[in-house]
């Protein structure tokens, strides 16, 4: 059998030095094929005596297994191999920028309100909207404001030509609504465009305002205090922002408060943005005045109720670093990008 | 307001310092925006005085003083001031001294003269913007005393803004009585003891309009001696409080209006015809004023007459005709309570803003009249010397006002605090107030000169900010467990603007008052006008969102942007059946290419259907996209063969369309597509409800029809759905071909169709014999030929 093992010999060689799967399946066919040396040599066992038959025949069988798995292996790794090649040819250049639209982007207005108006909502607050054509009634007389008040005057009001109406000159007009229809107790913040005759750095005619109500039974400023605290230490996510009440007048709150916060660009040491005086007036705000309860039929006696306002631009300010208000309007589309 | 630190600590002087006042006023409710020096550093700044002028031998314009200025021994001093002469005092500033703006004054020779320092204007030492030359001091200022020290020494002023509500705070005494009641301390009230007459020259007086003038006193004072001037220290008081001189008999009673907030006026009694009347004015009357304007006035406006004519806007301005000038040596007096009512609002329409009608509109003392009157009368006894006559006193009976109620419950319920009862006593006691016990807390009756304490709570406020609002706590209001509604069927806003940002839109927001033209261009009609705009551009409601996003495309394409693809919500405004409509919109607007520029996608301009496929993005979130009807309709914004109303139901739901290409061409901007739906019946979805979905295969078949360009897509959709019936699970239109072997009046469209069957697995045979069905229908319905 010396004959056999050399051709054996010769098979794995000729199986390892082969680098296709062209050439493995010819080596295949050249041993194991009809005609192979192997089924050849399979054929010529019937010359040999009975005796050696058997023994040859297994040792035959054995070296052709041997063959096949050797020839199985090589093409194992030679598919393998092809693979590879194929699929390192199909390599993209994945720094490519994708295909598609790039996403715009929503105001920076439209950002401060819905994160205003998110932080009262899990305070149980509803979100109510209005007209911004209003009448007297809802803005002024309603409000407490007296006919012959200068404050009414001085709020530079936008009056129509043909129509004894106003364009709201804050969204309290919608509290006046809310209140009217469903009475006591209310939670309800109003967002929303308003408008005053006024147009300079620091004022554009138009603006935006989120204005809160809150009117139930034993309400007082030490409620409204612990609710704006919460408020703008989660506006500004900062848990230790200080807060100070300043008596101010607001027609439709009495006692009335403007509220600062410690300033949250030099915590108070002075800077150019508050002025050096280390506070930064955010709102205004105050208890609900009886008179202004009174117009929405609320007994007055029996419950109490608290109203704030805020600008939201003032807060785009604060926030976002957008010192000239008459930016949000211009709607130049590369600073509106920089909110998406 | 601007008010000197030590004309304040004349009325009262706590042991602070202006900065401390100033930070208790704030916190009080009374804001100090600013603490300022009232001098510049005035470094070796003298009174001088002007011995002997000689013109310079080489300079016109210039003049060689010799000036004593307390040194012993006379200066020699070039000065180039017009107003330079013998005798005359003003300020000089030594060699070594600085001017306020820093530059510094040396011995120096000016066209070969010695000059020892510099005689000064008040401009050049930042006093006022005078630029009269130098600034000339009285005649007795004591020479060779510091400037600095001659004008009273060095101040602060405090700028003050006083909310409307507080006419009260609008003087030296009424911020001194603030801080009275912060510090715990009484004020020192200036002498107002009557001056007894000493003639007996009176005016008839005849108040004709009590309702505007509850109180007029009024009195003559004869032979003022007219050579006198305004005191250094009172001209000086002024231009602290920003009022420039005019006259000594005006500076006196500017004088006593910032000290006591009492507007006074004076008359030259010589041009007043036989008495003092005041009444409303009659329509048409006019008056000149002392500021040079010669309004026509009507019978809203009250004024002081005398029994020929107008002598003066009661409250506001006095006329030129009667006014105090040079010369002037009898004069009338008048101090006057004029009713809130009655000013409020006149100056602002006359043009006229003046210290008086600012603080009658805001209310002044009902009982400060006398006070005010002898103030001035001792003055002017000082300064101009004078034979004052007696006072007549007009007064409307004054009703008591009736007390407000102050619980002492109601206090603590309202602030949140405990304030002890006898804080409360002491506060309303300093505040003018002291109140009386009563059952249940005090009663309170507020002072003539506290117009804005009608109700209990404004007690409430007058405590609590004395008291001190930082002292409140924070409580969090427990509340009703409520919750609010969540309707599930309305969407979210929010989710119609995330899908326009997914697809590239920026949000904008614009002005809701637009240009009228552009408007009218855009819609063919006039909006809603407002009466007061605040400029030509911005004069009427909008009709259409369009016009901002018209105006921004405008904007921006002025910089250079190419793609522009912008939206907005918010209220359009328009008439219906005599009404106004305030609707809510989303609108929004494409310019340019329709991606941004890059590698894998075509770079072509953004057109209908791209907006198209966006408005379709938005119904679909409601689920309504399959009941839009999309029909062709003119529109005056809109190219009249690119434009389409949608109507979702038979109710219209809005626009869509290519802005009309001339529209483009006058407004100078590139050609854009539009759309603007109303918001309501887009947020109106459907709850959904699950259906089982068919696990048979589907089958895709296609079709190309050649029809006549006349026969609309949505024409073929509708034929193929009916005639297809339930097992036509989707259908699209996948391609659309005009060109060679189609007529030129024809199309090609293919036409994709899923069909599924929900029971069963569809057999090619019953495929076959739905598309031919399919097919059939085309053919006799719209003339369509079947391509293979
Ligand atoms: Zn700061």
């Amino acid at each position: 059998m010396q004959h056999l093992d050399d051709l054996i010999r010769e098979a794995h060689r000729r199986i390892d030095t082969s680098t296709t799967l062209v050439a493995l399946n010819d080596v295949r066919v050249h041993y194991l094929g009809r005609k192979g040396v192997l089924t050849e040599q399979l054929k010529s066992l019937g010359a040999l005596p009975a005796a050696e038959r058997a023994g040859a025949g297994q040792y035959i069988n054995d070296a052709k297994r041997l063959v096949n798995e050797a020839l199985d292996r090589r093409k194992q790794v030679l598919e393998q191999t092809e693979l590879d090649a194929k699929l390192t040819a199909q390599a993209l250049d994945i720094t490519l920028p994708g295909r598609g639209h790039e996403p715009g982007g929503l105001h920076p207005v439209t950002r401060l309100l819905a994160r205003v108006q998110a932080l009262f909502e899990r305070m149980g607050f509803r979100m109510e909207t209005g007209p911004e054509i209003e009448d007297e009634f809802h803005n002024f007389d309603a409000l407490n404001f007296k006919l012959d008040h200068p404050a009414r005057a001085a709020m530079d009001t936008f009056y129509l030509r043909d129509w004894p109406l106003l364009l709201r000159t804050h969204t309290s007009p919608v509290q006046i609504r809310a209140m009217l229809a469903y009475g006591a107790p209310i939670r309800v913040i109003a967002p929303g465009r308003t408008f005053r005759h006024d147009s300079d750095v620091t004022h554009t005619p138009m603006f935006h305002q989120v204005e809160g109500l809150l009117v139930d039974e034993g309400v007082s400023m030490a409620h409204l205090r612990g609710t704006l605290s919460l408020f703008l230490q989660h506006f500004f996510e900062r848990d230790d922002l200080q807060l100070r009440f300043r008596p101010s007048y607001f027609p439709f709150v009495e006692p009335g408060a403007e509220v600062d916060i410690r300033c949250i660009f030099c915590d108070g040491g002075g800077c150019r943005i508050c002025k050096q005086g280390g506070w930064l007036e955010v709102l205004g705000c105050g208890l609900v005045h009886p008179n202004v309860l009174r117009a929405c039929k609320i007994n007055p006696e029996r419950y109490t109720g608290w109203a704030f306002g805020l600008g939201v631009e003032r807060l785009g300010m604060l926030r976002y670093g957008i010192s000239d208000m008459r930016m949000n309007f211009e709607n130049d589309i590369r600073f509106l990008q920089q909110f998406r | 307001m601007k008010i000197s630190e030590n004309w304040l600590r004349e009325f009262i002087n706590p042991a602070a310092d202006a900065h401390a006042l100033a930070e208790r006023l704030t916190l009080a409710g009374i804001e100090v925006t600013s603490v300022t020096d009232a001098l510049p550093p005035l470094d070796r700044v003298m009174v001088g005085e002007v011995k002997s002028v000689l013109p310079h031998p080489d300079a016109d314009k210039l003049n060689i003083c010799q000036v004593e200025a307390g040194s012993g021994r006379l200066l020699q001093i070039v000065c180039g001031a017009p107003n330079v002469h013998a005798g005359i005092k003003a300020p000089v500033i030594l060699p070594g001294g600085r001017l306020p703006d820093g530059s510094e004054i040396r011995k120096a020779k000016l066209r070969g003269m010695e000059s020892e320092g510099m005689l000064c204007s008040a401009h050049e030492l930042a006093l006022t913007d005078d630029h009269l030359g130098l600034m000339v001091l009285p005649a007795d200022t004591p020479v060779g005393k510091t400037l600095t020290a001659v004008l009273g020494g060095a101040d602060k002023i405090m700028e003050i803004e006083v909310t409307p509500n507080r006419g009260d705070c609008l003087s030296v005494l009424g911020i001194a009585r603030e801080l009275g009641a912060l510090y715990d301390q009484d004020l020192k009230i200036p002498d107002a003891k009557p001056i007894a007459a000493v003639i007996k020259d009176m005016l008839p007086v005849k108040v004709e309009a009590p309702e505007g003038c509850r109180a007029f006193a009024g009195r003559i004072i004869r032979d003022l001696n007219s050579r006198a001037t305004t005191p250094l220290w009172l001209c000086e008081r002024l231009r602290r409080s920003g009022v420039r001189p005019i006259h000594p008999v005006v500076d006196i009673t500017q004088y006593v209006m910032l000290e006591l907030g009492q507007p006074m006026h004076a008359y030259d009694c010589t041009h007043i015809e036989g008495g003092i009347v005041v009444r409303w004015a009659r329509t048409g009357e006019r008056i000149k004023l002392l500021e040079g304007s010669e309004p026509e006035l009507d019978k809203n406006v009250l004024v002081i007459a005398d029994h020929r004519r107008v002598l003066g806007l009661a409250g506001i301005m006095g006329g030129s005709g009667s006014a105090v000038q040079d010369g002037t040596v009898d004069i009338y007096l008048e101090c006057a309570w004029f009713s809130p009512t009655a000013i409020s609002g006149r100056s602002r329409r006359l043009g006229l803003q003046t210290e008086a009608g600012y603080r009658f509109e805001r209310g002044v003392d009902l009982q400060g009249q006398l006070r005010a009157m002898e103030r001035a009368t001792r003055l002017l006894m000082e300064i101009t010397g004078g034979k004052p006559g007696p006072v007549t006193v007009m007064e409307e009976p004054r009703r008591q006002p009736s007390p407000v109620r102050l619980r002492r419950a109601r206090l603590e319920k309202l602030l949140g605090i405990a304030v002890p009862g006898n804080d409360v006593v002491r506060i309303l006691s300093r505040l003018g107030m002291p109140p009386q016990a009563a059952a249940d807390g005090w009663d309170v009756v507020p002072p003539g000169y506290r117009f804005d304490i009608e109700v209990e709570e404004d007690l409430v406020e007058e405590v609590g900010r004395i008291h001190g609002y930082n002292l409140i706590p924070s409580l969090q209001y427990p509340g009703s467990a409520s919750m609010a509604l969540l309707p599930e069927k309305r969407l979210d806003m929010r989710r119609l603007q995330e899908t326009l940002v997914q697809r590239g839109y920026q949000e904008v927001i614009t002005y809701s008052f637009v240009d009228p033209e552009l408007q009218r261009r855009l819609t063919g009609q006039q909006g809603i006008a407002l009466a007061n705009p605040i400029a030509a551009d911005l004069a009427e409601m909008r009709l259409s969102l369009w016009v901002g996003l018209v105006q921004t495309l405008r904007y921006n394409r002025n910089r250079q942007q190419a793609r522009v693809r912008i939206f907005e919500t918010g209220l359009r405004f328009i008439l219906e059946h005599n009404d106004i409509k305030q609707e809510n919109v989303i609108a929004g607007l494409i310019t340019g290419p329709q991606y941004p520029l890059q590698w894998g996608l075509p770079d072509r301009p953004a057109d209908f259907a791209d907006l198209k496929g966006d408005v379709e993005a938005l119904l679909a979130l409601s689920g309504n996209l399959e009941r839009l009807e999309v029909l062709p309709a003119p529109h005056p914004a809109l190219h009249p063969s690119q434009s389409a109303q949608l109507w979702l139901e038979g109710t219209d739901l809005g626009w869509l369309g290519v802005l009309h290409p001339q529209i483009a061409k006058i407004l100078d901007i590139p050609s854009a597509v539009v759309f603007e739906l109303k918001l309501e019946p887009l947020l109106m979805g459907r709850l959904p409800h699950s259906r089982e979905v068919s696990r048979f295969p589907p089958i895709r078949r296609d079709l190309a029809v050649v029809v006549d360009e006349t026969v609309t897509a949505a024409q073929l959709l509708q034929a193929a759905r009916a005639s297809g019936g339930a097992v036509v699970q989707d259908l699209r239109i996948f391609d659309i071909y005009r060109g060679p072997g189609i007529d030129s009046r024809r199309k090609s469209v293919a036409l994709g169709l899923i069909l599924q069957d929900s029971s069963r697995t569809l057999t090619n045979e019953a495929a076959d014999a739905v598309m031919a069905q399919v097919a059939e229908r085309l053919r006799c319905e719209l003339g369509a030929t079947i391509r293979d």
